[in-house]
């Protein structure tokens, strides 16, 4: 038994951590917002150079072989500073989603190039009623020769405007399946959709008869279905890693500005009204961190307990994060509501996340499933 | 990071539950006499004391040992030893702070329960502010003498001995003027009353002391040392419930779900009410991230760390938590939840709390009340956070201005 990292795991986290204080300052996520692309190509070369971008493939596609465990780390950095770029999608929906289904070939095609900094994924898993529930599913498949056409609209498809590629769940007459979709193959439309967070980008994707090739079924047609739940699962985990960074963000920002803002003569971080208000923070903050790492090295060492340890994280760190972060905008007051000041960057960061992979709700019922049908 | 358990604490876990169930009282415990038989036995098998050192008749064991011991008891629903102060603070004290004839006069009565202690601290007017605390001890050259009165004495009743803080000097600084002292509770002058609570039970009582003795060689450190030798007695529960705790929790939960779904409203099971789903789910991901954290807990002091202030979080938050849990107990189970007599067998919780036998949700409910005032109310435990975790400044105190005591 043994709940904390290991020296390498250590020198991973720092080493993210300086990278990232170097070369995503606030100002770079303010740059971003603008920016058509919506990233930085520089900064994405730098990550394929340290590695970050192939963290949890196999060695044999450029990876590192790390867990996820490895992987929250750098995204617990990310939402830390509200990093702006497809890393999460690239990595997470579209690279762990091909390393769970994926043929050898289309492994050794995608996880090579996603390694390398040469390619970037992500995943539609959303439509238009927002059911997070695969079988939900309402896109379409079909058998058009020796390859399929694909139907459907997606929604808040992240990152699909700089992806190569997107993995699109259809219903093809064997049942749920995945098709690997060049958003730029004719037929796909995307169209923004603009949310608080400038620097989470989503788009609608609607596919009208996009003819793709047999090779752009992932692994066996009909099979979609558990991988989707394995994938949602490390989502959720991996989300959350993210809006813990965010939330740790905001409660120390809070921190230092209770230490040196005055008001009736005092730093108000002498009042208890505010000293009792981080140390909520902080008790939500703690308890996330042990929700994160619990789930992210439960689905990495296949324990029993993995899928209702990821719900579980899902819906405490979702709720935690934003009763950190808004109370982060409390303890500041008037400067925490201004543009100019950063608390928004990565209090808008996690609740862009908060509904994305199930919300807590969502995640809660899965467990009210799991303990109803157990006791 | 590695959630497993080792080997060998697999292999420790199940010995302590065979032993558990060979040696587990075939009787209902009727009396402290009863109790006194059982803490025996859980002594000899090693089982209490397991974290004093060894040539204190301790077990030398490992933190993550004590907690399985614990952990396993709760899942047999084992009664609990006596003593619970003496293990728990009394013992510790006198090992870190005590002189060696203090050490062979006290401890092995403590481990055997020959001799029960309580712990005489809080005052009327001493709570969250303990060291405000009024009781005297007056230095008569050869020993103390005693006056005042305490409250929110656990076993009070029953209890041989106490742990003492009392002002020694009025001249100095509240927290300087602070003694600690080990007090026979058997003889004249004190007067103990037990304090009925909410519960309808005694589990504390008031202590009233007038001209009692204490002996010089009762003194437990330096004078004026009371108040920093208090802290660290504060700091021992290390974690030894972490797990047990959480086991507890968990039979409650199934014992809950068990009877939601023998409920009904609208017609419907209320276990497939889609509200009374998202409460438990939310319920039960609480319990389970206190789990975690107790394994995060368990880790730190198997590496010989001391959690130090992050006890207030731990305690502040198990303690809320169990507050919001017996809360939504109660809502789900409705004027079931209330029954201290007359439930049915499927509404009762049949499970011994952590400090009283009484199975009944309503008592539960109830006692919940206390965690979170007790060993540091939760407001107390937030300025420690905020001040000694977070680093913020203190807050400007009228007993810390102008030079008042």
């Amino acid at each position: 038994m043994n709940f904390s990292f290991s020296d390498d795991q250590i020198l991973l986290r720092n080493s993210v951590h300086a990278a990232l204080e170097e070369q995503c300052k606030p100002a770079h996520v303010r740059a971003m917002f603008d920016d058509p692309n919506g990233y930085s190509a520089e900064l994405w070369g730098e990550m394929a150079k340290l590695g970050w971008l192939g963290l949890p493939f196999p060695e044999e596609q450029g990876g590192a072989g790390l867990g996820l465990v490895e992987l929250a780390l750098v995204l617990e950095e990310m939402g830390r500073v509200a990093y702006p770029g497809p890393f999460f999608e690239t990595v997470v929906l579209g690279g762990l989603g091909i390393m769970l289904g994926g043929t050898p070939a289309q492994k050794d095609k995608w996880l090579t190039a996603i390694a390398a900094g040469k390619a970037r994924a992500t995943a539609a898993l959303l439509e238009e009623h927002l059911d997070w529930d695969p079988t939900s599913t309402a896109a379409t498949a079909a058998r058009s020769g020796a390859g399929w056409t694909l139907s459907g609209l997606k929604r808040f498809v992240p990152w699909a405007h700089v992806a190569d590629v997107v993995l699109v769940p259809a219903r093809s007459p064997e049942g749920l399946s995945l098709f690997l979709v060049d958003p730029k193959a004719s037929g796909v439309t995307l169209k923004p959709m603009v949310g608080i967070d400038l620097v989470s980008r989503w788009s609608e994707m609607r596919l009208d008869k996009v003819a793709v090739g047999a090779d752009a079924l992932l692994g066996q047609a009909g099979t979609a279905g558990p991988l989707l739940e394995s994938l949602l699962r490390r989502a959720a985990v991996m989300s959350s890693a993210e809006m813990l960074g965010a939330a740790r963000r905001c409660l120390d920002m809070s921190v230092e500005y209770a230490k040196v803002r005055e008001q009736f003569g005092q730093p108000i971080g002498s009042f208890q009204a505010i000293r009792h208000r981080c140390a909520e923070m902080l008790l939500e903050v703690e308890n996330a961190h042990a929700a994160v790492y619990y789930a992210a090295w439960a689905l990495t060492a296949g324990a029993e307990d993995a899928a209702i340890a990821s719900s579980i994280c899902k819906a405490y760190v979702s709720e935690a994060a934003r009763k950190v972060c808004g109370d982060a905008i409390q303890v500041h007051g008037g400067i925490g509501f201004t543009w100019e000041y950063d608390l928004h960057l990565y209090m808008k960061r996690a609740k862009a996340l908060e509904p994305l992979y199930g919300d807590a709700e969502y995640h809660r019922e899965l467990i009210a499933r799991h303990v109803s049908s157990t006791r | 990071m590695d959630l497993n358990y080792t080997p060998e604490d697999i292999a420790f876990r199940k010995q302590v539950r065979t032993w558990l169930e060979q040696n587990l009282p075939k009787k209902e415990i009727r009396n402290l006499e009863d109790r006194r038989a059982w803490h025996r036995k859980l002594c000899e098998a090693g089982y209490l004391g397991m974290g004093w050192p060894k040539e204190y008749g301790g077990g030398g064991a490992r933190p993550m040992e004590q907690a399985i011991v614990a952990d396993e008891m709760a899942r047999a629903n084992a009664p609990a030893p006596t003593n619970s102060l003496g293990l728990g603070i009394v013992g510790p004290t006198i090992v870190v702070h005590g002189t060696d004839a203090q050490k062979k006069r006290y401890l092995k009565k403590i481990l055997t329960a020959e001799e029960l202690w309580c712990q005489l601290y809080s005052e009327p007017n001493a709570g969250s502010d303990l060291a405000a605390l009024k009781t005297s001890a007056v230095d008569q050259g050869d020993h103390f003498l005693v006056n005042g009165q305490k409250i929110w004495t656990s076993g009070g009743k029953i209890a041989d001995w106490g742990l003492l803080l009392a002002r020694t000097d009025t001249k100095v600084a509240k927290h300087k003027g602070i003694s600690c002292f080990l007090m026979n509770m058997r003889q004249p002058g004190v007067d103990v009353r037990p304090l009925k609570q909410i519960t309808g039970s005694s589990e504390f009582c008031e202590v009233f002391m007038t001209n009692v003795r204490v002996e010089k060689s009762d003194q437990i450190g330096k004078l004026g040392e009371g108040w920093a030798i208090a802290q660290t007695t504060l700091g021992y529960e290390r974690g030894g419930r972490a797990l047990a705790r959480i086991t507890n929790y968990a039979s409650h939960f199934s014992r809950l779900v068990g009877a939601a779904r023998r409920m009904r409203r609208h017609g419907k099971p209320l276990i497939e009410d889609p509200v009374v789903r998202q409460k438990l789910g939310r319920i039960w991901s609480e319990i389970e991230v206190e789990r975690y954290q107790a394994l995060r807990t368990l880790t730190l002091l198997e590496r010989g760390e001391h959690p130090g202030a992050g006890g207030s979080l731990t305690k502040l938050s198990y303690s809320e938590l169990e507050k919001r849990f017996m809360e939504l107990a109660l809502e789900i189970l409705g004027p079931y939840g209330q029954l201290t007599e007359g439930a049915p067998e499927e509404f009762q919780l049949e499970v011994e709390t952590a400090v009283a036998e009484q199975a009944s949700w309503a008592y539960a409910y109830l006692w919940s009340r206390a965690g979170t005032i007790y060993a540091g109310s939760s407001e107390i435990q937030k300025n420690v956070i905020g001040e000694r975790i977070l680093g913020l400044p203190k807050e400007t105190r009228a007993d810390r201005v102008g030079g008042k005591a």
